[in-house]
């Protein structure tokens, strides 16, 4: 048995004869690159090929190249997805000369994942290219309704794929096996094509993680390790079968195969991991684990490059179960995150800061960030002050202050400081209405304008006199 | 003089220098600017300098001094650490470049604020908008670290150095400031409140201001004032995760991000402040350690990973050591 290959690529689909099912689409695929191959340029340039994952359009779209003797030039569109990307290769390459074969085909993979916002004139580029290319181009997604490659549809042959019978995976899987001379029960391929969900991919993915971990295929094995893919595992699940997995792979199963996100999952860990481990050696291992995986995601978000996403999941289901080494596993339960539970309570609070802190950075010339780290913290001092709340309700009336934020800055002492507010408005109420003009106008006040004001204000008496006369 | 207001503002709004001719320090970047106002005419502009030393107060003085009291409607003002990245900006830029300018001067200004916090990627981009702008608008760029800006941008912009405070500039201020409002003050406590804000006009303004709701400013009171700025929470999430409580440090860890609105970033510069200073009772070369492992941490962090992940592996290493310890 060799290891090194996976079989999903050693048993790829040749002839156009060995996809299986897909008849329709193999029809009307084959007639129009027949024209293309007739030197005909047939009326849709570009076919959409569209179906769930796992079910042969590529394989499709190389074994028909391979029939007509056409080069394949395969390009991610997760790779090129912006306008300047798409025309330095798409578009290029819609006008090229086959070098070695009759004629040339482009294969973009992955089209629905043109993000409007991101990849800004990605999907326009592509039109112009689909209306002028003189190769064959064909774009396969997953989910061809997605709002913003609709302009596309409207100019593509759209073909569809429909998602593969129990059968047809069966006898895939047997013909692997014969291959693999493999001893296979065939209830037990019954089973893993049944909780494939149509995925031919998937299937073949789990009969060769099977056979290679255990040398058999049965039934019993198979119910042992293969739990239907996608949303099979949910979080409980994928929290215990990382935390008490025996081999690597298993604990790397639970990842892929968990309901959850990874970045969900990670959220999880992060709060489970103490519940379960008790030795710091062991629960540093773990939050390194985390960590580092975290710091992947971020690469791979800002460098585009998603081939390291398989690290991170190394790290969030082996790099967890084996960060236990010394310690035994607590009886304690699994709960809810503490972040998320707390993100809500506080969600109030949040607001309310983050809307002073954008009021304070306007007026005080400075960043969000800054008025947070530097300034609320002396505010809060300031509004604490049992023993002096002039200053604070003079703050107060001088940033219009709602009652909410004073109760966030002044905590226990908002009493105090509501009432001296009080006291001074009733003391003076007309300077306290005169600082306080229409709220449009007063976005457009500048700060000479309110100094002024503040001068004039000055200029009626001290605090202390009107106090001393309330 | 002790005449007041009823309303207050924070002082550090209250007394910015309004006009080029109020900032009495920065003089050479000032006499500078100036010709600009004059000839109602300027290159894109890079100021660069450390925080508190007037950079942003000059950027509002010049664009005061270009358009008279109503200055803001000209100016677009961006602040790179508050702005969801460059496609914001780009949006932003493109808005405020179709609307008219004023007359007499020939351009409206776009300042941005802190755009060294900006990734290299999104300063090419940046770099893009400045060339398409030109003809009607100006870049005024802020940054504390100038050799953050990438060569193109610094090639393309005229660019000015704002030096370090020095104490006599920093305690004139707050002299002057405590004299206005009839703060009463010891002389050593301004020296004080100087040398703890390292020369940053904002922190020194704001430690008096907090200092002065205390009574009078002696040393003490300022001291006061700058330990309980500091939350709290800091030192006891030191203390709990080396006496080995992962799970109560990580209480701590959450408050200060969730009630104090601290980043995680900030959390480790917080934490870089306390773990040197000798109320934390550690041994030394354990300083140095956790020194080490918060760069490693902190680096994380820039590299935009989770904030709450990467605090929970410093103080799950911290409880760690801690352990070791004892």
């Amino acid at each position: 048995m060799d290891k090194k290959i996976p079989w999903i690529v050693k048993y790829r689909p040749r002839r156009v004869e060995e996809v299986v099912d897909q008849d329709d689409a193999k029809r009307s695929l084959r007639e129009w690159l027949g024209q293309w191959a007739r030197g005909r340029v047939p009326e849709r340039r570009a076919a959409l090929l569209y179906g769930p994952p796992g079910v042969g359009k590529t394989s499709l779209v190389e074994a028909l190249a391979r029939e007509f003797d056409f080069e394949v030039l395969e390009l991610n569109a997760s790779d090129y997805r912006r306008k300047t990307d798409i025309e330095r290769t798409v578009g290029v390459a819609a006008g090229k000369r086959p070098l070695f074969k009759k004629g040339l085909l482009i294969l973009m993979d992955e089209v629905d994942g043109i993000d409007p916002r991101f990849d800004e004139g990605g999907v326009e580029a592509l039109l112009e290219v689909v209306k002028s290319t003189s190769n064959p181009l064909v774009f396969t997604a997953n989910d061809p309704w997605r709002e913003q490659i609709r302009p596309l549809r409207e100019l593509c042959l759209m073909v569809e794929f429909k998602e593969l019978s129990e059968g047809a995976i069966v006898s895939l899987l047997q013909r692997i096996c014969e291959g693999e001379r493999l001893q296979c029960d065939k209830e037990a391929l019954k089973l893993i094509a049944e909780r494939s969900m149509g995925d031919a991919r998937a299937a073949v993915n789990d009969l060769q993680a099977v056979a290679e971990g255990y040398g058999r295929v049965t039934v019993d094995v198979v119910r042992a390790l293969i739990r239907g893919r996608d949303k099979s595992l949910n979080i409980w699940r994928t929290l215990n079968s990382i935390v008490y997995a025996k081999q690597a792979w298993m604990a790397k199963k639970a990842v892929t195969q968990s309901e959850v996100d990874y970045e969900t999952l990670i959220t999880w860990l992060s709060d489970n991991i103490p519940k379960k481990y008790t030795e710091p050696e062991d629960l540093y291992r773990a939050y390194e684990a985390l960590s580092r995986a975290t710091l992947q995601i971020a690469r791979s978000k800002t460098s585009g490059e998603w081939s390291l996403l398989p690290y991170v999941f190394d790290l969030i289901g082996p790099g967890i179960t084996f960060a236990r080494t010394s310690g035994s596993i607590s009886k304690e339960k699994y709960g809810f995150p503490e972040k998320v539970r707390l993100a809500i309570q506080l969600k109030t609070t949040r607001e309310i800061r983050e809307k002073l802190a954008e009021q304070l950075a306007r007026n005080t010339l400075t960043s969000k960030s800054t008025v947070k780290n530097e300034i609320i913290p002396y505010l809060t001092i300031i509004f604490r002050n049992t023993s002096n709340p002039i200053i604070a309700a003079r703050i107060a009336i001088g940033y219009r202050l709602d009652k909410e934020t004073i109760k966030f800055l002044a905590g226990p002492n908002t009493e105090n400081v509501l009432k001296t507010i009080e006291k001074i408005r009733k003391a003076k109420p007309e300077e306290v209405k005169e600082e306080k003009p229409e709220t449009k106008k007063q976005s457009k006040t500048t700060k000479e304008e309110r100094t002024a004001k503040n001068n004039k204000a000055k200029s009626t008496g001290s605090l202390d006199e009107f106090l001393k006369r309330s | 003089m002790c005449v007041l207001s009823i309303a207050e503002l924070l002082w550090v709004e209250k007394y910015r220098p309004r006009t080029l001719d109020d900032i009495v320090n920065q003089k050479e970047v000032v006499e500078r600017l100036k010709v600009f106002v004059r000839e109602r005419s300027m290159p894109h502009l890079l100021f660069a300098g450390p925080p508190g030393t007037g950079k942003t107060t000059a950027a509002h003085a010049l664009a005061h001094d270009l358009y008279g009291e109503n200055y803001r409607q000209y100016m677009l003002e961006l602040n790179a650490s508050d702005e969801r990245g460059i496609n914001v900006i780009r949006e932003k830029v493109k808005e405020f470049a179709r609307s008219r300018a004023p007359e007499g001067v020939p351009f409206k200004v776009i300042l941005l604020d802190e755009s060294d916090n900006m990734t290299g990627d999104a300063q090419h981009a940046l770099r893009r908008l400045m060339e398409l702008y030109t003809a009607s608008t100006r870049f005024i760029l802020v940054a504390n670290y100038p050799s953050k800006i990438i060569d193109p941008i610094q090639s393309r912009c005229a660019f000015f150095r704002f030096t370090p405070l020095s104490r006599d500039d920093v305690v004139g201020r707050l002299r002057y400031i405590a004299e206005r409002e009839g703060v009463d003050y010891d002389d050593e406590a301004l020296d004080t409140i100087y040398e703890i804000s390292e020369g940053d006009m904002r922190r020194a303004i704001n430690v008096l201001q907090a200092a002065s709701a205390m009574g009078k400013v002696t040393i003490e009171t300022v001291y006061k004032v700058v330990g309980m700025a500091r939350p709290r929470e800091v030192r006891e999430m030191l203390k709990q995760a080396l006496s080995g409580d992962f799970t109560g440090a990580r209480n701590h860890m959450r408050k200060l991000m969730l009630e104090y609105g601290l980043s995680g970033e900030d959390i480790v510069r917080q934490v870089h402040r306390e773990i040197f200073s000798q109320e934390v009772n550690i041994p030394e070369e354990l300083r140095v350690m956790i020194a080490d492992y918060l760069g490693e941490i902190h680096f994380r962090l820039i590299e935009g990973s989770d904030d709450d992940i990467q605090l929970s592996a410093l103080l799950a290493w911290l409880a760690l050591m801690g352990k070791r310890l004892k």
